[in-house]
């Protein structure tokens, strides 16, 4: 199953809307990597608002998404965790999630934001990014 | 006549110098056109040729007895034997070229020992014996020495090439740049190390940035080694920035447990470098217009 990635300026926006395969969790993963390097995103938004049941490995390549996303320059953060969810990661584990977490997709947009206005590269957004447009050879 | 008992080598060297050394020419141009054509300089040869069998005659005439004393790089026509043997080697002559070069001078001093000594034979024996011996030790030196320098230029060549391969740039004021290209190894990792700190210090960078687009590969060992360096960079006072991670190497190193969690990471030199600025207080503005 291949999950949607929007765009939304430099801001990766994806919305996972039910239950996931193992394998196609590492699938969005992937995509999800590769947009990020080809628009040089600044940012990535994964909404599990939706979602009833995470799994140990799901919320393991959650976190470990956040991880690469940030060794290529975006901040990362998840938004929509439900209390059930919430509860039983908390049972799993504390580190599964290790993203920033928000209650829903506006103040997660608002968050980014905020982060990007501070670093050093938003810059090139404000010039009219001809070069990330397009494909990168 | 002194006690010398090789002084008759040494006059047939020097009456025949001539003869010989344009037999030995012949010989061995013949051989080395078809290897080696156009590497060979053919006054050059001739030149070092009679050069070579001057000294040989000095020699003789200089050393009796039957055994001839050890050959020293340091003697004069040690010297001769190395600078040619040198010489070939720097040109790209096989080993098995220079020690046929030596061998061809045997052939002919054999001849001419042959046709000159005939009625002595007792003499000619001895002779042999001793030219033989003699130029069997040069035929070592030579290789030994072509050996030694083929090892030089190597050593050599892969110094330059890593140097090459890993320049630090004063990108701006107090900002460095490492930009890393190929494989990195153990003893690629320590050099850029030593020379990345070295600079770090020289410069007072605030900020390094790695760029690590032509890395191809990102394993345990590498990650180990960019560690390493971002500690001591960290530890010395400069932040670290690290760019051009391509999303393999991202998932890579984060299925290795490695977070990289103390820098920031940037996937292009280009947002690295604004980056950069922004941390020693500058950034790069958009002015409008092309300058001509």
């Amino acid at each position: 199953m291949i999950i949607p990635i929007l765009r939304l300026g430099k801001i990766l926006l994806t919305s996972i809307q039910q239950e996931l395969t193992d394998a196609d969790v590492l699938q969005l993963q992937s995509d999800l990597l590769r947009k990020v390097s080809e628009i040089e995103a600044l940012g990535v938004i994964i909404d599990i608002t939706a979602l009833e049941v995470v799994d140990s490995f799901m919320a393991r390549v959650i976190n470990d998404t956040a991880g690469m996303a940030r060794l290529l320059g975006a901040e990362i953060v998840i938004c929509g965790v439900q209390p059930y969810v919430a509860m039983s990661l908390v049972e799993m584990g504390r580190d599964l999630i290790g993203a920033d977490c928000v209650f829903n997709l506006d103040q997660g947009l608002k968050l980014l934001e905020a982060r990007i206005a501070v670093r050093g590269d938003a810059i090139l957004s404000l010039e009219g990014d001809e070069y990330a447009r397009n494909d990168r050879p | 006549m002194t006690t010398n008992s090789l002084a008759p080598i040494a006059n047939l060297l020097q009456q025949h110098r001539v003869a010989i050394c344009d037999e030995w020419l012949n010989d061995i141009m013949r051989i080395w056109e078809h290897s080696h054509a156009g590497l060979v300089d053919k006054e050059e040869v001739s030149r070092q040729a009679n050069d070579f069998l001057k000294e040989l005659a000095v020699f003789f005439n200089s050393h009796s007895g039957e055994a001839p004393a050890e050959i020293s790089t340091n003697s004069p026509f040690g010297k001769i034997a190395c600078e040619l043997s040198i010489e070939r080697a720097k040109k790209g002559f096989k080993p098995a070229d220079t020690a046929q070069y030596i061998i061809t001078l045997k052939n002919v001093l054999t001849r001419h020992f042959l046709r000159t000594y005939s009625e002595t034979p007792v003499d000619l024996a001895l002779y042999l014996r001793v030219m033989n011996d003699m130029l069997d030790r040069i035929s070592l030196l030579t290789f030994e020495m072509y050996v030694e320098t083929r090892e030089r230029i190597i050593a050599q060549q892969s110094l330059s090439l890593s140097e090459l391969s890993t320049p630090i740039i004063l990108l701006w004021n107090n900002v460095l740049l490492l930009p890393l290209v190929g494989v990195i190894d153990t003893v690629r990792a320590r050099q850029f190390t030593e020379r990345l700190l070295e600079a770090i210090t020289r410069y007072e960078a605030n900020v390094t940035i790695i760029d690590v687009t032509g890395v191809p590969v990102f394993d345990t060992s590498v990650a180990r080694h960019f560690m390493k360096v971002i500690d001591a960079a960290q530890l010395l006072g400069s932040r670290i920035v690290m760019t051009g991670i391509s999303p393999e190497g991202a998932q890579t190193l984060t299925k290795l447990g490695i977070n990289f969690s103390n820098i920031i990471s940037r996937a292009t030199l280009r947002s690295g470098l604004a980056e950069a600025l922004l941390l020693v207080g500058r950034r790069i503005e958009l002015i409008g217009g092309v300058r001509p």
